[in-house]
């Protein structure tokens, strides 16, 4: 096959995948709509995690933090100002970036762990500011009725909103994956001194990284607001980053579609075990345990490995 | 702001009550910091074990009708029942995992976390509970003219005690020499013979301990309830990095930095006294990326 | 090409490299030998910049280079393989090469380009030199440990440099991988009139493939010269305690 004839292939695939999902809303009732939704959203959550932890190798430990920023700013420029509201959606990523850069020129240069601990700490000052600040963000009451643009305010306009932009920032994601800055940052992630020797500014690239998986998770937040009409603190606190994680955990984080398939299946087991209990950490504990023991590299990571191993490599 | 109207009377009592909650963090993040130095184990299960042991506290106190006898009786068992539970853990499933890189223990342990919260759920309910302490704790005496709660007090002096018994523990035991030289070089402890694995164990349930300790001592000061462990492990990592990992002198400094800074800006900015150990820690961090006392690694 | 004056470099009171001297004419292989804890390995890591030396300078081109990050070393035409083979393990032989190749084409930033089709002549031209070209698909953990440090020179030719600096390219191999990475690198210094500078336990090898050679001891310059003449010099055999067993080689 020709590398040409993948590449159109490719594409043809990903925009016939996301007209499929937008005729969806021609047919599913409102609740499934918005459900998935939910795990679109959630699912460039996690992709966006998993560009700097499944290939940089970085651990991000408070990716959550940017996904609250973008959702913050998106419905304080909404409620509090006369701004128009695509500025806000175009500001709020931005700021989720500018609090990645900020963040990142703090830790990168940090080996993983510390970098990783570091990062909780100054996510959780981000988290600790928001829950306390009850004059500007409403505290730990968060800001409801978000009045997002009539366009994108019904459930069938806000689910084609987030299947656009979801369906955008994946196809952006998986260029930057597949780049020469892709390729160094999975170098990095298995070898940052031989990065080095090779000549690559290793420290850049991880900020760099840093950065453009921030502005991803500031989208998500905005297409939370979209969704859901409201924010509140715990959207960046420390648990949500850690469950995202897992998410990646989940679905294969050597892999690219991984993070989604894991959003995916964690956000329709928490709809399904919630209905019939309330212990649903519980579940997802367990869940996590059996992973870690059993499947290490994800489902993706099982497929794709049970494929090399039939092909001999 | 009203920084204004401090006097230096209600400066002091800050400072003391600050000191009283800096020996809860000092014993909470001193067991969470051997741990992480020795076995190098982030374990974020750490403040659910607090929760435990708070809760368990609260039971047995109760159950001999919160006396003075059934306090004490708590603050032995409370952190013993932790223990037991960290053993079974460790043996059970976590000393499958020693060779595995930190991102999956981490994950493991916050897999406790979760699963504690919701036996702590099941167990004794999402309603708070309170714990009077024991008669001869409550109550306060006069400090140059400053009331100066008995039980703070009674924290004030058990602090240091944990602080000699670990110091003893670590530097003139054998457990605790072998421990510290793990730490630095795993194989070469292999390798003379030791079992590791055993020294792990022990470590690990020590650890433990000193979080169900927290947890007892914590009881009678403070509502427990649920979402009392999220507060407190992010608390303690957050010392035991300004400290220096794995060093136990370095938990105490920051557990006294975190406690103080926090007593402080309550009296400062009580809307935003959250913030203030935060900010603490971040201009530590900035000037000592590894902490302020030397790290085991 | 390369020249190293008075470089000292101490950790916490022990002088690791003490007042080091070192010159690479351009085209020339140069050994560097000596008991173990003599200071090659920092040496050779002051050079590359993993380590900033205390005192002294390292010319490369005319230019002080003491002190630069590793990346920048590399930047100006230095690279070096490791002592234990250090490549990316999750990634493809061809990959592993890649990836130097684009970082040396300054092509790392690049984000919107499909990167498996970027510099494949180059990589490939490379890998076929070297002897894996036919492995280029294989990833790179389920190679011989005979392939990995091959693999580990192939990288170091990635980033067309021009001075290359190996630490014991064939240490932990069998007898017969040693003789046929000594036969590459020979064919490689001469087909691409490369400039080595490396160091070696092998005496054999060094002798026969060396230009020059120098002898450290306890962080210090012995000698630097011709192969014969380090072979005959006295100090040298005091320098190793029965020397007269590696010399004789």
């Amino acid at each position: 096959m020709k590398p040409e004839n993948t590449g159109i292939k490719k594409t043809a695939a990903a925009l016939g995948t996301v007209a499929g999902f937008m005729l969806l809303a021609l047919i599913l009732p409102r609740y499934y709509l918005y459900l998935l939704a939910l795990i679109l959203t959630t699912g460039l959550l996690a992709t966006s995690l998993n560009l700097v932890l499944g290939f940089g190798g970085m651990y991000q430990f408070h990716h959550a933090v940017f996904y609250g920023t973008g959702a913050y700013c998106l419905a304080l420029i909404l409620t509090k100002t006369g701004l128009p509201a695509w500025l806000g959606y175009l500001a709020a990523p931005l700021a989720a970036a500018l609090l990645g850069l900020i963040m990142g020129l703090l830790t990168v240069r940090l080996s993983a762990l510390y970098f990783g601990m570091l990062q909780i700490s100054l996510g959780s000052l981000v988290w600790a500011i928001v829950y306390r600040w009850y004059s500007f963000t409403g505290g730990d009451d968060g800001i409801h009725g978000i009045p997002v643009p009539d366009l994108i305010g019904t459930s069938r306009g806000a689910y084609l909103f987030v299947v656009l932009v979801t369906g955008a920032c994946l196809a952006v994601m998986y260029r930057i994956v597949t780049s020469p800055f892709g390729m160094v940052f999975t170098g990095i992630r298995d070898n940052p001194e031989r990065c080095r020797a090779v000549g690559i500014n290793v420290t850049g690239h991880q900020l760099a990284g840093q950065v453009m998986a921030a502005f991803f998770a500031g989208v998500a937040g905005t297409l939370f607001v979209t969704v859901e009409g409201s924010v509140f603190p715990d959207m960046m606190f420390w648990t949500l980053s850690l469950e995202i994680l897992i998410m990646c955990l989940l679905g294969g984080w050597f892999t690219f579609f991984g993070p989604l398939l894991g959003a995916a299946i964690i956000v329709v087991l928490r709809t399904v075990v919630g209905s019939y209990t309330e212990y649903w950490t519980l579940v997802l504990g367990v869940v996590l345990i059996l992973l870690i023991f059993f499947l290490p590299e994800g489902v993706l990571g099982m497929i794709r490995r049970g494929g090399d191993n039939a092909a001999g490599k | 702001m009203h920084s204004g109207g401090i006097t230096f009377a209600a400066l002091m009592q800050q400072v003391l009550v600050g000191l009283s909650r800096t020996t809860i963090l000092f014993i909470v993040s001193s067991g969470l910091s051997l741990v992480l130095g020795v076995l190098r184990i982030p374990n974020v299960a750490h403040g659910s074990l607090y929760m435990i042991g708070a809760f368990v506290t609260f039971s047995v106190a109760n159950f001999y009708g919160q006396t003075g006898f059934g306090f004490i009786a708590a603050l032995v068992l409370a952190p013993l029942v932790v223990a037991a539970v960290s053993l079974v853990l460790e043996r059970g499933l976590l000393c499958r995992l020693y060779d595995r890189e930190h991102l999956m223990l981490l994950l493991f342990t916050f897999a406790f976390t979760l699963i504690f919260a919701d036996l702590v759920k099941m167990i004794w309910g999402s309603d708070y509970r309170s714990l009077n302490a024991p008669a001869w704790l409550q109550g306060s005496f006069d400090l140059a003219g400053l009331p100066f709660p008995r039980y703070s007090l009674f924290l004030l002096i058990m602090g240091p005690l944990v602080a000699l018994g670990l110091w003893l523990l670590t530097n003139k035991t054998r457990i605790g020499k072998i421990a510290r030289a793990a730490a630095v070089d795993r194989e070469m402890v292999d390798a003379i013979g030791i079992d590791v694995s055993r020294v792990f164990a022990a470590v690990f349930v020590i650890g433990c301990y000193l979080a169900g300790l927290g947890g007892a001592l914590v009881a009678p000061t403070q509502n427990i309830t649920q979402g009392m462990d999220h507060t407190i492990i992010i608390e303690a990592f957050l010392i035991v990095i300004i400290g220096g990992l794995g060093n136990i002198w370095g938990a105490l400094l920051g557990a006294a930095i975190f406690g103080l800074t926090d007593a402080i800006g309550i009296l400062v900015w009580p809307q935003f006294a959250i913030v203030f150990p935060y900010m603490a820690v971040v201009i530590v961090l900035l000037i000592r990326p590894r902490g302020l006392l030397k790290a085991i690694w | 090409m390369l020249r190293v004056n008075e470089l000292v470099k101490t950790f916490g009171g022990f002088k690791a490299v003490d007042g080091a001297h070192l010159h690479v004419a351009p085209g020339e292989v140069v050994a560097v030998i000596g008991p173990n804890g003599a200071g090659k390995t920092t040496l050779f890591h002051l050079i590359t910049g993993q380590l900033v030396p205390d005192r002294g300078e390292i010319l490369f081109k005319g230019k002080n280079i003491a002190g630069l990050p590793p990346h920048k070393v590399c930047r100006r035409g230095i690279a070096r393989s490791y002592q234990v083979v250090n490549v990316f393990d999750r990634l493809t032989v061809l990959e592993n090469v890649q990836i130097a190749v684009l970082a040396r084409q300054s092509k790392t930033w690049n984000l919107f380009q499909t990167a498996s089709r970027m510099c494949l002549e180059d990589t490939i031209r490379i890998l076929q030199n070297v002897g894996l070209a036919d492995k280029a698909d294989r990833i790179c953990a389920n190679l011989s440990h005979g392939d990995r440090k091959v693999l580990e020179i192939a990288i170091t030719l990635g980033s067309k440099p021009e001075l290359i600096i190996m630490d014991e390219p064939t240490a932990g191999m069998s007898p017969e991988e040693t003789a046929a990475t000594l036969k590459l690198m020979q064919r490689l210094c001469r087909q691409m009139g490369l400039t080595l500078l490396f160091c070696e336990h092998d005496m054999e090898m060094v002798f026969s493939i060396a230009d020059r050679i120098m002898v450290m001891q306890q962080g210090r310059t012995i000698i630097q010269d011709i192969p014969e003449r380090v072979r005959a010099d006295k100090r040298v055999r005091e320098a190793y305690l029965g020397g007269a067993d590696t010399c004789s080689a």
